[in-house]
């Protein structure tokens, strides 16, 4: 089952950004720019010898090649724990193993925007060296959580079932659509989903405080007869029973890759209604492997880590930053599509969406409402 | 028969409520407070609590909202179908294979196939049906190629009728691996018997062979109802927003995407093993009824 | 017995069967040979070595579950049916709570019990796969004790008690040599089922960090195309050969200790 995130970054923290980066430059740092582990950091973690993680698919902005380089670079073993786990079994698993030293225990989690500040008393504070180029939107101050990666919601479209893809969320209402588009995850549950019925707002009147016009919008894509009512995942879309399915981009670009053509995906950000969806990094209060743990944030966070995620189509949080200080290579850059002007909701913003959404669905798009013909 | 169940009663303590003889039972209920109590007891607990940790009875007040009561009903009625018609065809495959006089290694061949079906669930069933009758599935282009467009017709595998059809897929080989032993122990003789007193073959089944086996066949439609009740992951994939059944529910809670109320979802589990001991109860009334005309 | 000829209700009821069996295979087959070239998906999933390590492990718990949960089982489902009737209702409810349990709650549950002293299984390699033990006997539960309980409904346990003990045998020489060897059909079916439960089992084994076949095959299907459908065929019909492996090891089923009879 996918595992759907989301999160929140505001715009404005970006220009606050390239400001922050400037004056990290002229004030003394005690570590470099481009982030990196103190030596005494490292030589603990490696006595540790051993670390947990959670919810990491291979494919997921790169994991399986960030998780391989750690391995190699500081010679620990990397403990993987369910790899399609959602936010809330993360959360879970670090409740049920608060007394467990064993292998069971993650030390760290990559969760949902929504899950930080509701469960930071699970966390333990850190702050990598490079803390100060992490926007402040997508920070907790104390160093509970701190932003990761983000996306922005596309449509990925199987073009040997559809060789027209859509270009816009009005496209989703054409006939020659009927039975095709189908929504990653149930809207009632699943991040993915939700946030793309939260981003459909944005093309049709609504507006970051304002979600309803997306359900409106379901509603008439199911009215259309154009709705599948089917999780769509790679398996689902390669075999064409969701031909059009709506999807954080660097799904859609993994996957793209993953198929090379046969058949080809083709991964297209709207041209309005652009959402851009955020996730988040922590540390458990109850980690076995404490420094580890720490020494896989600051791997993350330096730039090596952060241009592997760039590789998995994830736009690492630091991507102003390294932009501005010119790390960034080109190609790789060029790679990502085209998501100027999406926005990203707070944390407030992001919850009153959520919970219009979930329980709004039944009501406006469920059941009762005119399906596909029974 | 009766002769030997008369001697019976040497054997049969007089009733008392707990007489010493449920000492028998104590690894079994050891085994379970060890291995079972302990998460149910981790159910029971969070059923009352809310977010914040503060004990309350809201969350079982939320199981009368439409949504899950709606969803309650739902999931019963689907577990209840593939119940019933996983268990008749279930069985009627099982005699097939046992005494409808087909060669013995497709008995061999459909009871090794059934454990394995029987366990074949979640994604890979679900999708496997997709690929089969979804509306680019093998069976639908066929049928296509016949002039047939059963999805014009209104036919779709993402309803409840399609959940069901799927479910059926470990609900017949449940029935017919845990009915064959009971099929087994329909002697011969007794066929043959009834036959020299010229009963006919309906006859046969009415008065011998189904009061036999009513209590089996029963009890394993119990197991079927159980089994698809507390199926999840095939109808997620199957009907993601939807059919709301309560195993999606409840998932949704616990170990859902966006942060919800995990003591709403442990109450919709302890509503679940309400079902379960009403229908442990409506089993055992009709049990008893059944054995009445067995004597 | 003289079996009757097989009419043709019973084989069209045999091949329909067959039909709603097969067609989701065969699909689920058509599909997995699209991916470049034809068997890359099932190339790509045998390769590794860890298929090996993982099934056999997987396999070894199958078969200590199976036992364990036989002990269990067969005594308790064999007085139920003798002596305490009363507590039918009881056992059966206990045996259906599995259903109802949610695999995640079932897991974290133990873990919070059972990672601390006085019982602290998950602090050791042993005492994790002990523990993963436990957590299937108790999802086998409700087809294991049904299997039994159905198969000892089928032969007159109260008479062969009888006669056991008429002879001087012990409760465990009943059980062992007068109950077991009659109830073959039914602990081969539960031991199906059970060992179907064990291979395909998910999530316990990934919480409990446990080196088992499903987080494995779960690993190989982790968001390719092609590959998962590959690899659900590849469970399917390892766990197939199992099943046919453990049969034959159960072949002399057919007899029957006849009370009264020739025997």
């Amino acid at each position: 089952m996918n595992r759907s995130r989301s999160r929140a970054f505001s715009l404005l923290a970006v220009s606050g950004l390239v400001f922050a980066a400037c004056s990290a430059a002229a004030t003394p740092a005690p570590a470099p720019a481009g982030g990196g582990a103190p030596e005494a950091l490292v030589t603990a973690a490696k006595a540790e010898g051993t670390l947990t993680t959670i919810a990491l698919p291979d494919d997921w902005c790169n994991y399986r090649e960030v998780i391989d380089t750690f391995k190699a670079k500081y010679g620990l073993a990397v403990n993987e724990l369910d790899p399609g786990a959602s936010s809330g079994v993360e959360i879970e698993a670090i409740k049920a193993n608060k007394d467990n030293p064993g292998p069971q225990a993650p030390d760290v989690v990559d969760v949902g925007f929504s899950f930080g500040e509701d469960n930071k008393d699970l966390f333990e504070p850190y702050k990598v060296a490079t803390w100060d180029s992490i926007p402040d939107a997508a920070k907790n101050t104390d160093g509970l959580w701190w932003g990761d990666y983000y996306g922005v919601m596309s449509f990925t479209t199987n073009t040997a079932i559809q060789p027209n893809p859509p270009k816009d969320w009005s496209d989703l209402l054409k006939p020659e659509y009927k039975g095709q588009v189908a929504l990653d995850g149930d809207p009632r549950a699943s991040n993915q989903a939700i946030q793309a019925v939260y981003a459909a707002a944005l093309a049709n009147g609504g507006s970051l405080d304002n979600a309803q016009p997306g359900l409106d919008f379901f509603k008439k894509v199911v009215e259309a007869g154009n709705f599948v009512p089917v999780d769509a995942n790679p398996g689902t879309i390669t075999q064409g029973a969701t031909p059009i399915a709506l999807r954080w981009s660097y799904n859609g670009l993994s996957h793209r890759d993953a198929t090379a053509g046969n058949p080809t995906i083709d991964v297209t950000v709207p041209t309005s209604g652009r959402f851009g969806g955020v996730y988040i990094q922590a540390i458990s209060k109850y980690a076995p492997h404490p420094n580890a743990a720490k020494l896989w944030m600051e791997y993350l966070y330096s730039d090596e880590g952060q241009l592997l995620w760039l590789k998995g189509y994830c736009n690492p949080i630091r991507y102003d930053d390294m932009v501005a200080r010119g790390v960034v290579p080109a190609d790789l850059a060029a790679k990502l599509p085209d998501s100027t002007g999406a926005v990203f909701p707070t944390p407030a913003q992001l919850a009153a969406a959520t919970k219009l959404i979930t329980e709004g669905w039944d009501k406006t798009v469920g059941v009762d409402v005119v399906v596909p013909p029974q | 028969m009766t002769a030997i169940s008369e001697r019976a009663a040497p054997l049969a303590r007089p009733a008392r409520r707990f007489s010493r003889s449920w000492l028998g039972l104590a690894p079994f209920f050891l085994f379970a407070i060890f291995f079972i109590g302990a998460p149910v007891t981790y159910l029971v607990l969070g059923s009352f609590q809310d977010n914040e940790g503060q004990t309350t009875l809201q969350n079982y007040a939320d199981l009368a909202t439409p949504g899950i009561a709606n969803a309650f009903l739902i999931s019963i009625e689907v577990s209840l179908v593939t119940a019933v018609i996983g268990g008749v065809f279930g069985f009627l495959l099982a005699y097939a294979v046992i005494l409808g006089g087909l060669p013995r290694v497709l008995r061999d061949a459909l009871m090794t196939f059934s454990g394995v079906a029987s366990n074949f669930a979640g994604v890979p069933l679900a999708l496997a049906f997709i690929f089969t009758l979804g509306q680019l599935g093998m069976v639908t282009v066929f049928l296509k190629n016949f002039g047939i467009d059963p999805y014009a017709s209104g036919f779709t595998i993402y309803s409840k009728l399609g959940l069901e059809l799927v479910y059926l897929y470990f609900q017949f080989p449940l029935m017919v691996l845990i009915i064959a032993p009971a099929i087994d122990g329909l002697r011969p003789e007794w066929r043959e018997a009834a036959e020299n007193m010229g009963a006919s073959s309906l006859q046969y089944w009415q008065r011998v062979a189904l009061p036999i086996l009513f209590p089996a066949i029963l009890g394993t439609m119990i197991l079927l109802f159980g089994n698809a009740f507390g199926a999840q992951a095939t109808a997620y994939q199957l009907t993601s927003g939807l059919i709301p059944l309560v195993t999606l529910l409840i998932g949704n809670q616990i170990a859902g995407d966006v942060l919800h109320n995990p003591g709403l979802g442990y109450a919709m589990a302890m509503g679940m093993v309400a079902v379960m001991g009403a229908s442990i109860l409506v089993y055992t009334v009709l049990q008893r009824r059944a054995e009445r005309w067995r004597r | 017995m003289r079996r009757r000829r097989g009419s043709i209700a019973w084989w069209l009821i045999f091949l329909l069967g067959v039909l709603y069996f097969f067609l989701p295979l065969v699909a689920t087959l058509d599909f997995s040979l699209k991916a470049q070239p034809a068997l890359a998906a099932y190339t790509n999933a045998l390769k590794d070595p860890k298929f090996l390590t993982s099934l056999l492990y997987s396999l070894v718990i199958g078969l200590l579950t199976i036992a364990a949960s036989l002990a269990l089982i067969v005594p308790t489902a064999y007085w139920v049916q003798l002596r305490v009737p009363r507590a039918r209702s009881l056992v059966e409810f206990v045996t259906l709570l599995p259903f109802v349990i949610p695999a995640v709650v079932l897991v974290f549950g133990l873990i919070r019990v059972y990672s601390r002293p006085p019982l602290p299984f998950t602090h050791t390699d042993i005492g994790s796969s002990a523990l993963l033990v436990a957590g299937y006997i108790v999802l086998s539960l409700p087809y294991m004790y049904r299997a039994v309980d159905t198969g000892l409904r089928a032969i007159d346990i109260r008479s062969l008690t009888e006669a056991a003990q008429s002879m001087g045998a012990g409760w465990l020489t009943i059980i062992l040599r007068v109950i077991l060897p009659n109830l073959r059909a039914a602990l081969l079916s539960g031991a199906f089922l059970t060992l179907a439960i064990v291979l395909g089992e998910f999530t316990i084994a990934n919480f409990l960090a446990r080196p088992a076949f499903g987080p494995y095959l779960n690993l190989l299907s982790q968001s390719k195309a092609y590959e998962p459908a590959a690899v659900s065929l590849i469970s399917f019909g390892l766990t197939w050969l199992a099943m046919i492996f453990i049969a034959f090891l159960g072949r002399e089923a057919r007899t029957r200790i006849e009370i009264g009879g020739a025997h």
